[in-house]
C-alpha cells in the first residue's frame, strides 16, 4: 500500500453552496515531494488542512501510513507543518521555538538539546538562537519554522505557501534549501503553492487543482509537455502558452484573422474526423524566428510586427498580434528585435496542442 | 512656528493654568504637609503660609505615621487588601480570560448570543444587585469571610469583553502550530495566549487592583471582623475613632494612597491608554 | 468529531465564567425583579406575599425616597455641568499650552488616583468649621461657612468635592480626543482665514461631539450612583439633605432588611441608569 492515500475526499463548508474540494483521489509514495498548485480558491490549502486535521473531511477517506486518519487529532497524525505566516511563538527564542514540540513530547532534555542544535546548524541559525521572532528577517523566520518542523522527526511534512511572504531573491534561495533538506531527510512532503515555478522546480510530482477538482497530476515535465486541458496548459509555463481560435479542415487550420497554417502529419492524424472550430495552443519557445534553422516549409512562414518587447538578458520575449490573439515568442538574446520591426517566424508543427472548443480538453 | 502674539497668549494661558493647578492641589498639599505635624502645630499654622509647608525633618517628624502603624491594625488592613487584590487578579485573569478566549476563538453553540449578553450586562449598574449579593452571602454563611468577599467579584463582563476583543486578533496558525507541537488547549492558553497578550493582561490586572484597593461599599458590607478589613474600611474605622488626631488622620489617608500612586506611576501608560480608549470606543 | 470536541472545549473554557455570571449576575437580577413585587422582609421571610405593584406606588409616596431621588438629581445637576465643562475647558487649555504640559496633566489627575473614602475623609477636615477652607475664606473677609454641617450647604459641598475628584479623569479622555483630531483640519482652516473661535466652533466641537456625549452621560451615571461620599462625610444628613438613591437602597436592604422595598428602588434606579446608557448609544450611533 502507498504511504498516503486520498479516497474520494470532499469538503463542503457549512452554508456553502458548492464543494470546496470535490472527489479528490491521489496516492503518494514515501519520500515523494508533491506540490499542490492552482489559483487562489482552488482548494489546495483546504486539502492540505484536511490532511493536517484542521479542517473536517466532509466525505471520503484519508489514509496515512496505512491508517485511516479522518477522525485522528492533528497531533496524532504524525505530521509537521510549515505555515504561510510562519506561526512562530512570538515570546519564545529561536531555540525555544524549535524545541517546544520536543519538550511537549517529554523527550529527555539532553536529546532535545542535541536535536535543536542539529536543526539550528543545518539551517544556519547559529547566531540567532537566542533571538525572538520579531528580531528576525522573513527568511530567518522561515528557517525557524522549518527547524520546528524537522526536529520532530515526523513522517510527513506539510508546507502551506511557505515562501509567499519572502522577496523574489530570497524565494529562489529558500527554494533550493527546502529541496536540499528534502533530499537529505527524505521526508514525504506536500507543498502547497500558487506559484507554478516553485512547483516545477521543487516537486517530484505536481497536482494541479481548479475549483476544488484535480485537473492533472504528474511529473513536472509531463504536465509541461502533455497538459490534459487548456487550464493546465495555460497555468504551467511562463510566459503563458499562446492560444488561438482555429478552424481545422483536413490538414490545414485557419486562424480567426484568415491566416492558414498546415498541420504536421502526426497532428493531422490525431485530428482526423474532428474538423471544425477548436483551440490551438503553442508555447513561446516553440515559435521560431526565421533566422533559426528549422525544417519549416517556406509557405508556413508568417509575418508580424513587434508591438512590445521584454528584454530578460538571457532571452527576450517579443509580443505581436497574430491570428487574432496577442502572441508572445521567446527568442534567444542574439535575436534583437525592436518595437515596430517586422519579423518572420514559424510555429513548430509538432509542438502544437489542440483543445476542444467547448470542454477545453486536449484532443 | 508660533507668532509673537501666539507666544504671548501661550504664556498667559500657562500662567492661568499654573494658578489654577495650585488652587486645585491645595487640599493634597495641605494633607501631605500637615500629616507630619502634631495637631497643635496644624491649628497654629492654619492661618499662615506654613499650613502648606511640612515641618523641618527632625525628631517626631514621622510621629503620626509611627503611632498609626504601631497603635492600630492599619498595616494588617493594607496587607489584607494586597492579598485580596492578588487573588482577584489571578482568578479574574483566568476566569475572564478563559471566557474571553472561548468567545473569541472557539466555536460552540450560541457563542454570538453570549457575546451580546455579556455586552448588555455592562449597562446594568452593580448597585442594583448589591442587596441581593449581601443577602446571598449572608444566607450561605459567608459573611465576614474572604471567600464571601471574593466570589462575587471574580467575574467581570467588561473584562471578558476586553479579553475577547484582544484575543480575536491572535493569529489562528500559531494555535495550529502549537497543536502539532503537542500543546493542549489549556496549556496553549496559559503558555501562549496570555504571554502573547501581555498588554491586556497588565491592563486588566491594574484595573482590578485599583478596583479592589479603592472599593468601599462591598467590603463594608461583608467584613465586620477587624482583622479582615480592607484598607479603605480600616481607614474609616481608624479616622472615626475619637482618639485619632487630625494629623494621624492625614497620615492614614496619605498611606492608603501611596500604593495607588506607585501603581499609577508604574503603569501610567496602560492606565491613560485604558482611560482614553474607553472614551474613543464608546464615543 | 471536531465539532463536538470544540463545543466541549468552548463550554469548558466559558464554563467557570458562566457559572459565576449565573450565580452573581443573572440570578440576583432575576431575584431583584421578583422581590420588587413582594413584601419580602429578610428577618421574617416566611411571611412574604406577592403584592403586585404596591411597592412601586409606595416608594413614590414615600417622602424619604422622593427626597433621595431629588437629592440625586440635584447632585447630577451640579456635577454634570461643572465636571463636564470643567474637564473640556482644562483639556482645551492644556492642549493649547506648550510648557509644563506634563505637570498639568498629572496635577489635575492626582485626585482621580485617590479613593472615595480618602477624598471624603480629607475634605471633612477641609470643610470643618475651623478648617483650612474657612481660614482661607476668613482671610478674604468671608465669614465662616458650615459646609457639610448644614442642610443647605452639605449637598453642594459634596458635589463640588466630587467634581474636584473626578474632573481629571474626563480631562484625560478629552485630551485623547483632541489629540486624535487630524491637524490637517486646522491647517486647512488657517488657509481659509478662520479665527480661533471659528476653528473651535467649526472643527474642535463637531469632532469632539461624540466624545462629549459619552463624557456627559458617564458623568451623569457616576453622579447618579453617589453613595460613599455622603456615607463617610454626613451619613446622609443633616436631615437627609445628602441622602441619595443608592444610599436609600443600601439602608433599606442591608440595614432594615426590607428586601422587597429595596429591590423596587433598585429596579427604578436601574431603569434610570440603563435609560441613560441607551440614550448615549442612540446619540452616538451615527458615527
Amino acid at each position: 500500500m502507498s504511504f498516503m492515500e486520498f479516497k474520494n475526499i470532499c469538503k463542503k463548508y457549512e452554508n456553502a453552496e458548492r464543494n470546496s474540494v470535490t472527489d479528490f483521489n491521489l496516492t503518494i509514495e514515501e519520500k515523494e515531494f508533491i506540490a499542490f498548485v492552482g489559483p487562489s480558491g482552488c482548494g489546495k490549502s483546504t486539502t492540505l488542512r484536511m490532511v493536517a486535521g484542521f479542517e473536517e473531511i466532509t466525505s471520503g477517506d484519508l489514509f496515512i501510513d496505512g491508517k485511516r486518519v479522518n477522525e485522528t487529532a492533528p497531533k496524532d497524525r504524525g505530521i509537521a507543518m510549515v505555515f504561510q505566516n510562519y506561526a512562530l511563538y512570538p515570546h519564545m527564542t529561536v531555540e525555544k521555538n524549535i524545541g517546544y514540540g520536543l519538550r511537549n513530547m517529554k523527550i529527555p532534555e539532553a536529546e532535545v538539546k542535541k536535536k535543536v542544535d542539529w536543526a539550528i546548524r543545518i539551517l544556519g541559525l547559529e547566531e540567532f538562537r537566542t533571538r525572538k521572532p520579531k528580531n528576525l528577517s522573513g527568511g530567518q523566520r522561515q528557517r525557524v519554522a522549518l527547524g520546528r518542523a524537522i526536529v520532530k522527526n515526523q513522517k510527513l511534512f506539510l508546507m502551506d505557501e511557505p515562501l509567499s511572504n519572502l522577496d523574489a531573491k530570497l524565494r529562489v534561495s529558500m527554494r533550493n534549501e527546502i529541496s536540499k533538506l528534502h533530499r537529505e531527510l527524505g521526508t514525504t512532503t506536500i507543498y502547497v503553492t500558487h506559484d507554478q515555478v516553485e512547483a516545477m522546480t521543487m516537486a517530484d510530482r505536481i497536482v494541479i487543482m481548479k475549483d476544488g477538482v484535480i485537473q492533472q497530476a504528474g511529473a513536472p515535465m509531463e504536465l509541461y509537455e502533455n497538459p490534459v486541458n487548456k487550464f493546465v496548459a495555460g497555468f504551467i509555463g511562463s510566459p503563458q502558452m499562446n492560444f488561438y481560435q482555429v478552424s481545422v479542415s483536413g490538414n490545414e487550420m485557419t486562424f480567426s484573422d484568415g491566416r492558414k497554417i498546415r498541420l504536421s502529419m502526426e497532428a493531422a492524424a490525431r485530428l482526423k474526423g474532428r474538423d471544425g472550430q477548436m483551440i490551438m495552443g503553442i508555447r513561446g519557445e516553440d515559435i521560431k524566428l526565421d533566422s533559426d534553422s528549422c525544417n519549416a516549409h517556406e509557405p508556413d512562414q508568417q509575418k508580424a510586427v513587434v508591438e512590445n518587447t521584454e528584454i530578460m538578458g538571457n532571452e527576450n520575449n517579443l509580443y505581436f498580434t497574430f491570428g487574432g490573439s496577442l502572441t508572445v515568442a521567446r527568442v534567444s538574446k542574439d535575436e534583437v528585435s525592436r518595437i515596430g520591426d517586422e519579423i518572420r517566424f514559424v510555429f513548430l508543427p509538432e509542438k502544437m496542442h489542440f483543445f476542444d472548443k467547448n470542454t477545453e480538453e486536449r484532443i | 512656528m508660533l507668532t509673537k502674539k501666539q507666544k504671548g497668549i501661550n504664556w498667559i494661558l500657562t500662567a492661568i493654568l499654573l494658578v489654577m493647578s495650585l488652587f486645585f492641589l491645595f487640599p493634597v498639599v495641605w494633607m501631605l504637609a500637615n500629616s507630619f505635624k502634631p495637631d497643635a502645630a496644624i491649628t497654629a499654622d492654619m492661618n499662615t503660609a506654613a499650613a502648606f509647608i511640612p515641618p523641618m525633618p527632625g525628631g517626631g517628624f514621622f510621629e503620626n505615621y509611627i503611632s498609626i502603624l504601631t497603635n492600630t491594625n492599619f498595616l494588617r488592613y493594607m496587607a489584607n487588601t494586597l492579598f485580596y487584590a492578588a487573588i482577584l487578579i489571578v482568578c479574574g485573569v483566568v476566569v475572564n480570560g478563559l471566557a474571553g478566549y472561548a468567545l473569541a476563538k472557539i466555536q460552540f453553540p450560541f457563542r454570538e448570543r453570549w457575546v451580546l449578553l455579556i455586552l448588555l450586562l455592562q449597562i446594568v449598574p452593580m448597585e442594583t444587585i448589591l442587596t441581593i449579593h449581601f443577602l446571598m452571602i449572608a444566607k450561605v454563611g459567608l459573611l465576614n469571610t474572604v471567600v464571601g468577599y471574593i466570589l462575587p467579584m471574580i467575574v467581570n463582563p467588561f473584562n471578558i469583553f476586553l479579553f475577547r476583543q484582544v484575543f480575536m486578533n491572535l493569529p489562528d496558525d500559531v494555535y495550529e502550530a502549537a497543536q502539532l507541537d503537542f500543546c493542549s488547549p489549556l496549556k496553549y492558553f496559559f503558555t501562549m495566549v496570555l504571554p502573547m497578550s501581555k498588554t491586556v493582561v497588565a491592563t486588566v490586572s491594574v484595573f482590578t487592583f485599583l478596583n479592589v484597593w479603592n472599593d468601599y461599599l462591598w467590603p463594608s458590607l461583608v467584613f465586620t471582623s477587624s482583622n479582615l478589613l480592607t484598607a479603605q474600611i480600616g481607614l474609616n474605622s481608624i479616622t472615626s475613632n475619637e482618639n485619632t488626631t487630625m494629623g494621624q488622620t492625614l497620615a492614614v489617608i496619605t498611606m492608603v494612597t501611596i500604593p495607588v500612586i506607585i501603581i499609577y506611576s508604574l503603569f501610567s501608560k496602560q492606565i491613560v491608554e485604558g482611560v482614553t480608549s474607553t472614551g474613543s470606543k464608546e464615543g | 468529531m471536531k465539532k463536538r470536541s470544540s463545543t466541549l472545549l468552548g463550554m469548558a473554557f466559558f464554563g467557570p465564567a458562566l457559572v459565576l455570571l449565573t450565580i452573581f449576575l443573572f440570578v440576583p437580577m432575576a431575584l431583584t425583579l421578583a422581590f420588587s413585587f413582594t413584601d419580602y422582609f429578610a428577618l421574617n421571610p416566611d411571611l412574604t406575599h406577592f403584592v403586585g405593584l404596591e411597592n412601586y406606588i409606595k416608594i413614590f409616596k414615600d417622602d424619604l425616597f422622593v427626597r433621595s431621588f431629588v437629592n440625586t438629581v440635584c447632585f447630577v445637576l451640579i456635577i454634570l455641568p461643572c465636571q463636564g465643562i470643567g474637564a473640556l475647558g482644562l483639556a482645551l487649555l492644556i492642549n493649547k499650552v506648550t510648557h509644563c504640559k506634563k505637570y498639568f496633566k498629572v496635577a489635575f489627575f492626582v485626585p482621580v488616583v485617590m479613593s472615595l473614602a480618602v477624598v471624603s475623609t480629607l475634605w471633612m477636615q477641609i470643610y470643618s468649621p475651623e478648617g483650612i477652607l474657612n481660614t482661607l475664606l476668613g482671610n478674604l473677609g468671608i465669614s465662616a461657612q458650615p459646609f457639610i454641617h448644614s442642610a443647605k450647604q452639605a449637598l453642594p459641598s459634596i458635589a463640588i468635592m466630587s467634581v474636584w475628584q473626578g474632573v481629571g479623569y474626563q480631562m484625560i479622555i478629552f485630551l485623547g480626543g483632541l489629540q486624535a483630531i487630524n491637524p490637517g483640519l486646522y491647517e486647512a482652516a488657517e488657509m481659509d482665514h478662520a479665527s480661533e473661535w471659528q476653528k473651535f466652533k467649526d472643527i474642535t466641537l463637531p469632532e469632539l461631539k461624540p466624545l462629549c456625549v459619552f463624557v456627559f452621560i458617564t458623568v451623569t451615571i457616576g453622579a447618579f450612583r453617589m453613595i460613599v461620599q455622603p456615607m463617610v462625610m454626613t451619613g446622609g444628613g443633616p436631615s437627609h439633605s445628602t441622602y441619595t438613591m443608592v444610599y436609600n437602597i443600601y439602608e433599606t436592604g442591608t440595614v432594615n432588611w426590607e428586601i422587597g422595598l429595596a429591590s423596587t428602588m433598585a429596579i427604578v434606579f436601574a431603569i434610570f441608569v440603563m435609560a441613560l446608557t441607551i440614550i448615549q448609544s442612540i446619540l452616538t450611533r451615527d458615527r
